[in-house]
């Protein structure tokens, strides 16, 4: 597409050509532009090119009480939004001092290991149609649907749940839920080896992804990737396991990692996060019916809740990486400012950049979605 | 081999050469399209051009779970061959601009649905200085599918309602933008600054369709001369009402 205030300018004669990757592009993730200059097919030079998802939540939000918030920070991340719930949740309870109910904890923890399963089927289908495998693409969604009707029976809602509220969550799961829950999880087990089979041993797919995008342990750490683009290092950094929220501390559960750092090894640290995540719901089915208790703390009217004067930073292992938000109270009925830190404006702008130079035009979709970065989320 | 042969024909007694008047040509017209209006709904292609958080109620509704491919809907990737253009949720002022390029290059007669309420009335972001709150102001809309997200069977139930208006020859809000471009035209100035134009000369192909009107022209597209005259046919005066 022509890109604004388009003037053709005379160059001379070279090899390399200038190529706008996006957005209009089915091999980019989401509304998000490259304008990527190569030789050939071989990438010489790429920037990134945000903004086109741009609606200036951190602005919007200082507008809006406390509670009105969390109808909004869902929407930041589009894939994956519980994190999102939980995350800005947990700051707002640790300024007001609020106390979570056992309970509470525990439901909370299973919305967020759902939504990974969820992200994380979702991008590893994404990943296999970037190198023309539809089928996995069509199985992950369809398998993630399951997942999705599991929500609408708890919160109402497909996507944006806007169930995890400062203080607990809306209500308490439904009757018959947990045996839902556990026989989609026996389903998902039944799948993996076919998804093994189809995608995860494909050799088409090693010798399409091995060695490519390769991050080392140092670039990692220097570029501030996080999440599973980390542990895929050797790192085997995880904020459940590290700083403990919720209940994770009292969940058994391995922190997956692969040494290569390439492609291969990012998509294979999600497969092994699924087959963590199932267990970990599976020790939450098992202990979830005997914690009883109410399942919120007492608020004060909503309408009328002014936060005392304080500052919290709180982070969550989001499906995609470390997520936190920051948000400053100066005893207002509304945050006077909160800070988003995403996992994805890292990987899709800095990490992207210098995984794809000195690439391939062919394998810039395949290590976008590898990196698993999410527009909505970078533009914010 | 080219033939120069000049070939004689009386256009009163050749049938092939022969004009039809106006009545006759009329009523051709409107066996041909309602034909075509009918074949155009059973296989209609959407852009795929994901603008907002709805994309991603958009792969359930294309893959085996809802599958519209039985409606006869699949996604297409150049804005050329595709009939549909899904705006899938808010869109900032900068995405606006690459979504009415995309638009103008779609081949008519196309349709815009506005998925989700950011598209009606800016929904969740009405107070958001990046985002544009009503898209009819910058293109005509077909048809605006309410929620956020609407669930797939919403889509679903939106795309039969297109189909529906497509086959009687309803969905016909793409002649407006030929019909009112000086007001369109105007509501984009009015974001993107004077000097705003598009490569695609609307109003030739306002002409060209025969969807020339009174408010096709005005003091929005006098602009156009000023500084998009490499792109529009028209003369600096014609463009002045």
């Amino acid at each position: 597409m022509r890109p604004e205030n388009y003037q053709p300018v005379e160059h001379p004669a070279s090899h390399e050509y200038e190529l706008y990757f996006g957005p209009n592009h089915p091999g980019i993730e989401g509304n998000y532009a490259l304008k990527v200059r190569l030789t050939g097919d071989e990438i010489v030079g790429i920037k990134a090119d945000g903004g086109y998802l741009h609606r200036g939540f951190e602005k919007i939000m200082e507008d809006r009480l406390w509670i009105q918030n969390v109808a909004l920070v869902p929407r930041i991340c589009v894939p994956d939004p519980p994190p999102m719930e939980e995350t800005y949740a947990r700051a707002v309870e640790m300024i007001g001092g609020l106390e979570v109910p056992e309970r509470a904890q525990w439901i909370r923890a299973m919305i967020l290991e759902m939504s990974r399963i969820c992200g994380h089927l979702f991008i590893v289908g994404g990943t296999a149609a970037t190198i023309g495998q539809y089928s996995n693409m069509f199985w992950g969604i369809t398998d993630r649907d399951y997942l999705l009707d599991l929500f609408e029976a708890l919160t109402g809602a497909r996507i944006y749940h806007m169930f995890i509220t400062p203080g607990g969550v809306r209500r308490d799961i439904p009757d018959g839920f947990l045996d839902k829950l556990s026989h989609i999880l026996d389903y998902l087990e039944a799948r993996l080896p076919e998804y093994d089979d189809l995608f995860f041993n494909n050799p088409v797919f090693h010798k399409r992804a091995e060695g490519i995008g390769v991050i080392t342990q140092e670039q990692a750490l220097a570029w501030g990737v996080t999440g599973p683009n980390l542990r895929a290092c050797g790192l085997a950094l995880d904020v459940r396991r590290d700083d403990p929220y919720l209940i994770y501390d009292q969940l058994a559960f391995d922190i997956p990692t692969e040494t290569s750092g390439d492609v291969l090894a990012r998509t294979m640290v999600r497969r092994s996060e699924l087959i963590e995540s199932i267990k970990i719901l599976r020790q939450i089915v098992q202990r979830l019916p005997q914690i009883k208790g109410p399942i919120r703390c007492d608020l004060p009217n909503p309408l009328a809740w002014n936060l005392p004067e304080g500052d919290a930073y709180a982070r969550t292992e989001a499906q995609k990486g470390e997520l936190a938000f920051y948000a400053v109270s100066t005893g207002g009925s509304k945050p006077w400012r909160v800070h988003v830190r995403g996992p994805s404006s890292m990987h899709a702008v800095q990490v992207l950049e210098k995984l794809c130079l000195g690439g391939r035009i062919e394998d810039i979709a395949l290590i976008m979605f590898s990196l698993d970065a999410c527009p909505p989320e970078v533009d914010r | 081999m080219t033939t120069n042969i000049p070939i004689k024909s009386d256009p009163n007694t050749d049938i092939a050469c022969r004009t039809p008047d106006m009545e006759e040509r009329s009523l051709l017209r409107k066996v041909i399209d309602r034909i075509a209006d009918r074949c155009r709904s059973r296989s209609l292609f959407i852009l795929h051009y994901c603008t907002g958080c709805g994309a991603i109620e958009l792969p359930p509704v294309i893959t085996s779970r809802f599958d519209s491919e039985r409606l006869g809907i699949q996604p297409m990737v150049t804005p050329r061959q595709a009939d549909i253009l899904l705006i899938t949720g808010y869109l900032s002022v900068k995405t606006l601009k690459r979504v009415i390029l995309t638009y103008e290059q779609m081949s008519a007669p196309k349709y815009v649905i506005g998925m989700g309420s950011c598209t009606i009335n800016g929904g969740m972001y009405w107070h958001s200085y990046a985002t544009i709150k009503r898209l009819q102001e910058y293109m005509p809309v077909d048809m605006y599918i309410a929620g956020c997200m609407p669930r797939p069977e919403a889509i679903q139930q939106g795309f039969l309602q297109l189909i529906d208006n497509i086959d009687k020859g309803q969905a016909i809000a793409w002649q407006d933008y030929y019909y009112q471009y000086d007001k369109y035209l105007g509501n984009q100035q009015a974001l993107f600054g004077p000097d705003w134009h598009t490569p695609t000369d609307v109003i030739a192909e306002a002409r060209h369709y025969e969807l020339f009107s009174e408010n096709t022209i005005g003091e929005h597209t006098a602009l156009l001369a000023k500084f998009a005259s490499k792109y529009v046919t028209l003369q600096c005066e014609e463009l002045v009402k």
